[in-house]
C-alpha cells in the first residue's frame, strides 16, 4: 500500500491500512447519497472510501483524487471532465480476473464495496509515465500521422511500428479468461417508449400511462430524474428531486408501465424495434445467485418519445485537458447529487446564462469561487451581481487562454477584455459553452438532424416514423418546456395508439434565462487546446486538417480520427466543425452534420450473446440414439445443427481409422445399424402429390408403384443439382420423400416455394415427419436376420416377397406402427427402419440385441462415408452447388418426357461441355500412398497452373475392404479415361502424387450383394 | 437362424419402452432460486397425441363439419386454439392446425374421420411439449418469445408458431393464470430445455412429470 | 424491421427468410423456351423506390409471401401470401 503525500496539485490521499478512510472533499451535508452505508474501494491499488450512491468518479472526486488516467496518444493526464455517459476522460479498468472490464467509464460506475479499479494506458505507474514524452515528440503525431510517419520503409510496418504503435496508443486490457457470468435477454412491447427519465420523459410517461397506454420508460442512470437530481430546481413548489420521486411513485403504481433504469437505448431500428441493454448486476461485485450481469432488451414501440437531454459543450483552449477542468453541468452535478467538491476555489469559464447557475451551487456547498470568466461582453445584471455577491472575480468579455500545474490544476491563465494576461489561482475550472441535444439515437435511421441558429445546436429534425422528440433533446433547453413538450409528447403518442390522451398542467418552476453565445476555439490559448479528449485531437489538429484540404466532415473525421473513439465524439464533434466553420468561413451547417450509428454507448459482447454462448452457442440436436451413443463413449461430430456419432471406439483401437475400418469390415462381413434420423423427412399427400414430385424431381415417378421407393435427384431452377435423396410410395396419393441432413430444411423451403408461389392450382399437403420417425440403416450380410428378430412376426422379409426398393407398413415390439424400406447406401444388403421417435431408444437397443449373434457393430458417419465412396455415391462434396446430373453421372436417369425444375437450364453449353469434369474414382499408383481431398489433377509432366487444371479430388476415404486409399473426384472427361495416370497436386500439404483414374465404384460393381 | 431370432424376440419385449423427449435433460423437482414459492412450475407432458391435419383445397367447410361431428372439435381461425380441456386443435398456418388429445388413442379415428378432406400426419413422437404455468410463467416467455404476450395481444386461447432461442417452437395459451403450453422438435429438446432452465432459473422452478402415457 | 404476416401478425424479420423479386414468372410447361428461362433465372430489376419481393416466413406460417416494400425507406406498404398472389395471376388478374 502506497500512500500519496499531499500537495497542491494533487491532493489525493489514500487511507492507511486499519483507518478509516476519510473523504476530505466530501461536504457535511446534503446530495442523494446514503451516507449511512459506507463503502470502501481500492484504485491503483490504495484504499479509499465513498458512500452508498456514488459513483467511482464522485467516491474518487471525494478523496481528492483528480488524475485518473493518461490519454489515449500523449499520455497526458487526465482526470473527470463529466458526471455521465459522455465521458471521455476517466476511463478505467474495473474488477479484476476473469470480470475485469476495460474501459469503463468511472463516471458511470456504481460504487460497490470492494470495487477495484486501475488506470489505464500508463507505464510505469499513473504518476510517472515514461511514454509521457509522446508529448514531446507531438509534433509527429499529429493528424494523419500513421499515413506520414510510419510510410517508409514498408517492411519496418510489422515488424517495428505496429507494436510500437499497439504498445504506445491503446486503452484498457481485455480479460484473458472466460466471462464467468450469464446474460439474458428479453423482448418486451409496448404502445409508447420513453427514452429518457428527466423531466421530460417523465413528463410523458406520466401523460401517457394516465392515458392507459402500456409505457416503457427507459433510463441510463442508477438515479432517474436527469437534471432534477443534479441541479437544484423547483417543480410545483418542491425540489426537482421529490418531484421525480412523487412522479416514480405514480409511474410505479401503473400496471402497464414499466420503468427501466440502469438501462441504456443503444439503438433504434426499422419499423418500431429498439435495442436496449439493462445493467443488471453491474452495480454489485458480483451477480446474485441465478441473477443475470446484464439483459439484452428488444423493445418493439408503437411509438416512442425521444427525450434522452443533452450534453453539454467543453470550450477548447490551452490545456483544457489537465484534471480539474470540468463542465459546469458536472460540477453541479458533483455538488449537489453526489455531495462532493471537485475543487475547493473553483472558477467558471462560460459562454452560457446555463453556466453562472455554478456559482450559488459552489457557494452553496461552502466552497469558493475564485472567478467568472464570460465569454461574452455583457451579461443580465442579476447574474452578476448573484456573483459579486459570492464574492467572485467578474470578467465578462474575456477568455481561458491556458492552464497550469503539474498532475491537476492549481491556476488558470486568463485574459480579459481589454487584453490583459492574469493568473487566478484554482483548483477547479468549470467549463459552459451552451448544450447540445442528443441527436444519435434519431440520426441511427439516417435522419439528418438540422442546425438550430437560436441555441447554436443541431436538433432533430424529421424523426423516425412513430418518434417524437421532447425536452432537452428537441432543443426545449428550460425545464419548463422540458415539463411542457414532454407532457404533450407523451399525451400525443397515447392518443396516437388509441388512447385518450390529454397533455397534463404543466407545474410552477423557478425561473431562468436561457441566453447563450458559443466561442468554438478560444483565440491566443496557450498549449494544446483538445476538441476530442478521447482520441488526443487538438484544435491544432482540425488546422492541420484544413490547411492540408481534408475540409469535408467525413475527411475531417478520418484524417484527425476526430469523434471515432469510443464516446463517439459526444463532447467534441461539434467544437471540431464549429472550428472548421471559421477556418473555411462558411456557417457550421455548411461543413457537415455529424451523424451517428448504433449503439449509443459501447455494448458488452456478452449481452449480445446472451444464454447462446459455448455450448449453447447454437442449438444442437440429438439423434434418436444419442443416449445410448453417449454411454458407449462415442465420438461425436457436428453436421449441420445435428450431433451425429461418428465413430464407436472400442477397447485396445489405437486411433479414429482402426476403430472405421472394424466397422466398415463388420458390416461389409456381418452387419451394422447406423442412426440415420438426420435425413429430412417430408409427408406429401394429396390428389396433385405425384404430379407436384414429378415437376420437383429430375428423374420420372410416374411408374413408381405403391409399396416401393426410388433414388430421386432434385435440381435447382439454374440447372445445378439441389439435393438427392429416395421418394418412397405408401399409397395412391402418399409418399415420403427424404432429404440429405445438410440440405433438409433448404429442400423443404424449395418444395414449399414450388407449392405456393409456382404450382398454386397444385392440391397437396406436405409436411415435415423429421422429427416423428427415428430411422435407422441396418446393412450387411446378416441385416436380414437381424430384422426378423426386430419385426414382429407375420412379415415376410424374404428377398421375394420385400425385393430391393421395397417399402412396407410393419410393427415392431408387439405392434407399435414403423416403417420399412429395403434401401442401401453402403452398396450391402441393407434397409432402413422407421419408428416412432420415442420408441428411438428401444428400437436401437433392440436392433443391437437382435444382431449380437451375428456379430452387429455399431457405425457411425465416418463408416457410412467409406462405405459411400467405395461405392462412388455423390454427398455433400460432391453436390456442391456447382454441380449438374451429368457431372455426377447420373445424367442417364433424368427423364426425357417432362417439364421439372432445372430441365432447361441444364442444357446450357457450358453444362453440357464434353470436356467438364465428371466423377469418376482414384486410386494411387502406390498403393501406400494416402489421397488428399482438395487436390488438383493435373497431366504427368504439366506445370501447375490455372489452365493445366483439369479437376479436383472431392472425396476420399481409406478402403480397408481393398487395402489402399481411394477417391472420387472430378475430372474433364473422366468416364472416357480410366486407366490413366494424373498427377493429384496439392501444394498446401505438399502433396504431389501420381493417381490412376478409375471406375467410381471400388466395391462389388456388379451389385451383387445389394440383391441378395 | 430362427433359433436366434426367436431367442432374440423374447428378450426384447422387455426393453420396447417410449423414452420421454425430455429424458436426459430435465430432471424433477425444485431448481433455480431457492427459498419461497417457484415463480416457474414445468410440466413435462409426453403422454399427448398430436397430429397435422392439413385441409384440401377447397374442402375446409365441409373438414369443420366433419370433426364436429366425429371428436366434437371445430376449426380455429389463424392465431387461436380450439380447445376443450386436453383436447382440440391448435392452428399452426394457413390450412394446417396441429391436432393434440390427452391420449395418442384419442387420434386413432381421425385420418379416418377426414378421409378426402383433409390429411393427417402422426406427430405424437415429433414434439417435445412442456406447460409453463406459476406466477412468473409470462415473464419467463418474454425471455425468449419475441412475440407480444400482454394480455391485451395474447389471451387464453392464443395460439403461434414462432422461434424461441433459435429454436422452432409453437405456443399457445391455456388460460388467463396464465398457463402456457410450449412444444419444439424433438430433436432440439436438449438445446430447449438449456434454454428453459436458465430463463426459469431466477424465478426458482419445480419440474413435474405429467400423467404417464 | 418487422414484417406483419398476414397469418401470424407482426413478426421481427429474423424470422423471415429474403429471396427477391416477385415479379418473375417461370416459363411453366414442355414448350417453356430456353431465353425465356433465362431471363426467369437471371433478370431483375432492382427499383430505388417500391419492390414486390418474395419472402418465407421460416420460423413462423411457412408461408411464402409478397411484401411490397420501398427500397430506399425500408417501409412495408403490403404484405399478401404469395399463393393467393400466383392463384391471382393464374387467373389473369392484375396482382
Amino acid at each position: 500500500m502506497t500512500t500519496i503525500s499531499l500537495r497542491d496539485t494533487d491532493s489525493a490521499t489514500a487511507a492507511t491500512p486499519g483507518s478509516a478512510p476519510v473523504q476530505p472533499f466530501r461536504t457535511a451535508a446534503g446530495g442523494l447519497i446514503d451516507r449511512r452505508r459506507p463503502l470502501e474501494f481500492t484504485f491503483d491499488g490504495a484504499r479509499y472510501g465513498g458512500v452508498q450512491g456514488d459513483t467511482l468518479a464522485s467516491a474518487l472526486l471525494a478523496n481528492g483524487v483528480r488524475l485518473v488516467g493518461r490519454s489515449f496518444k500523449y499520455h497526458r493526464p487526465r482526470g473527470i471532465l463529466t458526471a455521465g455517459s459522455e465521458e471521455p476522460n476517466a476511463l478505467v479498468e474495473l474488477r479484476s480476473g476473469a470480470r475485469r472490464e476495460p474501459n469503463t467509464r468511472a463516471t458511470t460506475a456504481e460504487l460497490y464495496e470492494g470495487l477495484e479499479a486501475l488506470s489505464q494506458n500508463r507505464w510505469p505507474s499513473l504518476r510517472y509515465d515514461a511514454l509521457a514524452v509522446n508529448a514531446l515528440a507531438a509534433p509527429i503525431f499529429a493528424a494523419g500521422f500513421y499515413y506520414k510517419t510510419f510510410m517508409w520503409p514498408a517492411a519496418f510496418w510489422e515488424k517495428l511500428y505496429e507494436p510500437l504503435i499497439r504498445r504506445a496508443a491503446g486503452l484498457g486490457r481485455a480479460a484473458h479468461a472466460p466471462d464467468p457470468d450469464t446474460y439474458d435477454k428479453a423482448f418486451a412491447f409496448c404502445d409508447v417508449l420513453v427514452i429518457g427519465g428527466g423531466p421530460a420523459g417523465l413528463s410523458a410517461a406520466l401523460a401517457a400511462g394516465r392515458a392507459g397506454a402500456r409505457v416503457i420508460l427507459v433510463d441510463e442512470d442508477h438515479r432517474i430524474g436527469g437534471r432534477l437530481v443534479a441541479d437544484r430546481r423547483e417543480v410545483a413548489g418542491r425540489s426537482g428531486a421529490d418531484w421525480v420521486a412523487d412522479s416514480l411513485a405514480e409511474l410505479d403504481s401503473m400496471p402497464d408501465v414499466r420503468i427501466l433504469g440502469r438501462t441504456t437505448l443503444f439503438g433504434v431500428y426499422d419499423h418500431g424495434a429498439y435495442g436496449a441493454v439493462e445493467r443488471v448486476s453491474d452495480h454489485l461485485a458480483s451477480p446474485p445467485a441465478h441473477a443475470p450481469r446484464q439483459r439484452m432488451w428488444r423493445i418493439t414501440a408503437r411509438r416512442a418519445v425521444l427525450a434522452a437531454g443533452a450534453i453539454e459543450r467543453p470550450h477548447v483552449f490551452g490545456g483544457n485537458d489537465r484534471p480539474g477542468v470540468m463542465l459546469a453541468g458536472a460540477v453541479r452535478t458533483y455538488l449537489n447529487r453526489y455531495g462532493v467538491l471537485p475543487g475547493r476555489r473553483v472558477a467558471l469559464f462560460t459562454s452560457s446564462d446555463d453556466g453562472w447557475r455554478t456559482v450559488s451551487d459552489v457557494v452553496a456547498a461552502g466552497a469558493e469561487v475564485a472567478a467568472v470568466i464570460d465569454t461574452r461582453a455583457s451579461v443580465a445584471p442579476g447574474l452578476r451581481h448573484g456573483a459579486e455577491a459570492a464574492g467572485a472575480r467578474v470578467i465578462l468579455g474575456g477568455a481561458v487562454i491556458g492552464t497550469k500545474g503539474h498532475l491537476a490544476l492549481n491556476a488558470i491563465e486568463v485574459v480579459t477584455a481589454d487584453g490583459r494576461g492574469e493568473t487566478i489561482a484554482c483548483d477547479c475550472l468549470a467549463m459552459a459553452n451552451g448544450w447540445n441535444p442528443i441527436v444519435h439515437l434519431d440520426s441511427h435511421l439516417s435522419r439528418r438532424p438540422v442546425w438550430d441558429a437560436a441555441i447554436h445546436a443541431f436538433v432533430p429534425d424529421a424523426l423516425p416514423s412513430g418518434m417524437a422528440a421532447a425536452g432537452a433533446a428537441s432543443g426545449a433547453f428550460t425545464l419548463a418546456s422540458c415539463l411542457e413538450t414532454g407532457g404533450r409528447a407523451g399525451a400525443e403518442a397515447a392518443t396516437a395508439c388509441g388512447f385518450a390522451g390529454t397533455s397534463p398542467e404543466v407545474p410552477r418552476t423557478d425561473p431562468e434565462s436561457v441566453g447563450h453565445a458559443p466561442l468554438w476555439r478560444v483565440p491566443g490559448s496557450k498549449g494544446k487546446a483538445f476538441v476530442d479528449f478521447q482520441n488526443d485531437v487538438a484544435a491544432s489538429d482540425v488546422e492541420l486538417a484544413h490547411r492540408e484540404g481534408f475540409r469535408a466532415v467525413e475527411l475531417l473525421k478520418r484524417y484527425t480520427t476526430l469523434g471515432m473513439a469510443t464516446d463517439q465524439g459526444k463532447t467534441s464533434n461539434l467544437a471540431g466543425l464549429g472550428i472548421m466553420a471559421e477556418l473555411t468561413g462558411q456557417p457550421i451547417p455548411s461543413v457537415g452534420t455529424t451523424m451517428f450509428r448504433p449503439p449509443f454507448t459501447p455494448v458488452a459482447i456478452g449481452a449480445f450473446a446472451g444464454h447462446h454462448r459455448g455450448k449453447d452457442f447454437r442449438a444442437t440436436r440429438h439423434v434418436p440414439s444419442h443416449a445410448w451413443c453417449e454411454e458407449q463413449g462415442a465420438v461425436f461430430v457436428e453436421t449441420g445443427l445435428w450431433l451425429r456419432p461418428a465413430y464407436f471406439p472400442r477397447a485396445g483401437e489405437s486411433d479414429w481409422l482402426e476403430t472405421v475400418n472394424r466397422e466398415v469390415n463388420t458390416v461389409r462381413a456381418h452387419v451394422g445399424v447406423c442412426d440415420v434420423t438426420t435425413l429430412g423427412k417430408i409427408d406429401i399427400q394429396g390428389r396433385d402429390a405425384l404430379a407436384f414430385i414429378e415437376r420437383v424431381c429430375a428423374n420420372p415417378f410416374g411408374t413408381l408403384p405403391v409399396g416401393k421407393a426410388r433414388y430421386a435427384v432434385l435440381l435447382r431452377e439454374d440447372g445445378f443439382v439441389l439435393d438427392d435423396g429416395t421418394v418412397a410410395r405408401l399409397g395412391e396419393s402418399h409418399f415420403v420423400m427424404t432429404a440429405s441432413t445438410a440440405n433438409a430444411a433448404r429442400v423443404m423451403q424449395h418444395l414449399e416455394f414450388c407449392r405456393q408461389w409456382l404450382w398454386p392450382e397444385l392440391d397437396l399437403q406436405m409436411i415435415s415427419v423429421s422429427e416423428q420417425w427415428a430411422q435407422y440403416a441396418v446393412a450387411g450380410p446378416r441385416a436380414r436376420d437381424t430384422l426378423r428378430a426386430v419385426i414382429d412376426p407375420g412379415f415376410d422379409l424374404s428377398n421375394e416377397a420385400f425385393p430391393f426398393l421395397a417399402c412396407a407398413d410393419v410393427t415392431v415390439g408387439g405392434g407399435i406402427p414403423a416403417r420399412l424400406l429395403r434401401i442401401s447406401f453402403s452398396g450391402e444388403l441393407a434397409y432402413e427402419l422407421a419408428v416412432p421417435a420415442a420408441h428411438g431408444d428401444a428400437a436401437w437397443r433392440a436392433i443391437l440385441q437382435a444382431g449380437a449373434g451375428h456379430g452387429i457393430t455399431a457405425y457411425g458417419s465416418e463408416a457410412l462415408s467409406v462405405m459411400r465412396i467405395e461405392k462412388g455415391h455423390a454427398a455433400g462434396a460432391e453436390i456442391n452447388g456447382q454441380t449438374t446430373a451429368r457431372d455426377l453421372g447420373l445424367g442417364g436417369m433424368l427423364a426425357r418426357k417432362k417439364d421439372y425444375i432445372g430441365r432447361l437450364m441444364k442444357e446450357r453449353p457450358a453444362l453440357t461441355d464434353p470436356d467438364r469434369p465428371i466423377l469418376v474414382g482414384f486410386r494411387p499408383v502406390d498403393p501406400g500412398q494416402r489421397l488428399r481431398a482438395g487436390a488438383h489433377f493435373l497431366a504427368i509432366g504439366a506445370a501447375p497452373s490455372l489452365e493445366a487444371d483439369e479437376g479436383s479430388m472431392t472425396s476420399v476415404a481409406f478402403s480397408p475392404s481393398l487395402g489402399h486409399w481411394i477417391g472420387l473426384g472430378l475430372i474433364r472427361r473422366g468416364p472416357e479415361r480410366h486407366g490413366q495416370r494424373v498427377r493429384a497436386y496439392d501444394p498446401v500439404r505438399n502433396g504431389d502424387i501420381e493417381v490412376e483414374i478409375c471406375s467410381p465404384v471400388f466395391v462389388d460393381p456388379n451389385e451383387e450383394k445389394l440383391r441378395v | 437362424m430362427s433359433d436366434v431370432a426367436m431367442v432374440g424376440a423374447e428378450k426384447l419385449e422387455s426393453i420396447w419402452k417410449p423414452r420421454s423427449a425430455w429424458a436426459g435433460y430435465a430432471r424433477a423437482g425444485r431448481h433455480g432460486r431457492t427459498g419461497g414459492e417457484a415463480g416457474i412450475t414445468l410440466t413435462l407432458r409426453d403422454e399427448v397425441g398430436l397430429a397435422t391435419l392439413i385441409v384440401a383445397d377447397g374442402k375446409e367447410a365441409a373438414l369443420d363439419r366433419a370433426l364436429e361431428a366425429s371428436h366434437g372439435w371445430s376449426l380455429p381461425e389463424a392465431g387461436r386454439a380450439a380447445l376443450a380441456g386436453e383436447e382440440g386443435l391448435i392452428w399452426s398456418g394457413p390450412g394446417q392446425w396441429l391436432a393434440i388429445a390427452g391420449t395418442r388413442r384419442r387420434l386413432d379415428g381421425l385420418a379416418d374421420a377426414v378421409t378426402g378432406l383433409a390429411s393427417v400426419t402422426d406427430q405424437s413422437d415429433g414434439r417435445a411439449l412442456v406447460r409453463v404455468s406459476g406466477p412468473c410463467a409470462r415473464e419467463m416467455l418474454s425471455k425468449g418469445v419475441a412475440i407480444d404476450l400482454h394480455p391485451r395481444a395474447f389471451r387464453a386461447g392464443s395460439a403461434a408458431v414462432t422461434s424461441i432461442a433459435h429454436i422452432g417452437a409453437q405456443l399457445w395459451q391455456r388460460d388467463d393464470a396464465p398457463t402456457y403450453d410450449l412444444a419444439v422438435a424433438r430433436s432440439f429438446a436438449g438445446s430447449f430445455w438449456s434454454w428453459l432452465s436458465h430463463a426459469a432459473a431466477e424465478f426458482g422452478y419445480g419440474v413435474e412429470h405429467g400423467p404417464g402415457r | 424491421m418487422r414484417i406483419r404476416c398476414p397469418h401470424c401478425g407482426e413478426r421481427d424479420n429474423g424470422e423471415f427468410s429474403y429471396l427477391g423479386d416477385a415479379a418473375p414468372v417461370r416459363p411453366d410447361g414442355p414448350n417453356a423456351s430456353a431465353e425465356a428461362m433465362h431471363d426467369y433465372v437471371y433478370l431483375r430489376d432492382n427499383p430505388a423506390g417500391l419492390h414486390r419481393e418474395l419472402w418465407y416466413h421460416a420460423a413462423g406460417c411457412r408461408s411464402w409471401l409478397v411484401v411490397t416494400r420501398d427500397t430506399r425507406s425500408h417501409e412495408i406498404h403490403e404484405v399478401a401470401p404469395a399463393r393467393d398472389v400466383a392463384l391471382s395471376r393464374r387467373r389473369g388478374e392484375v396482382a
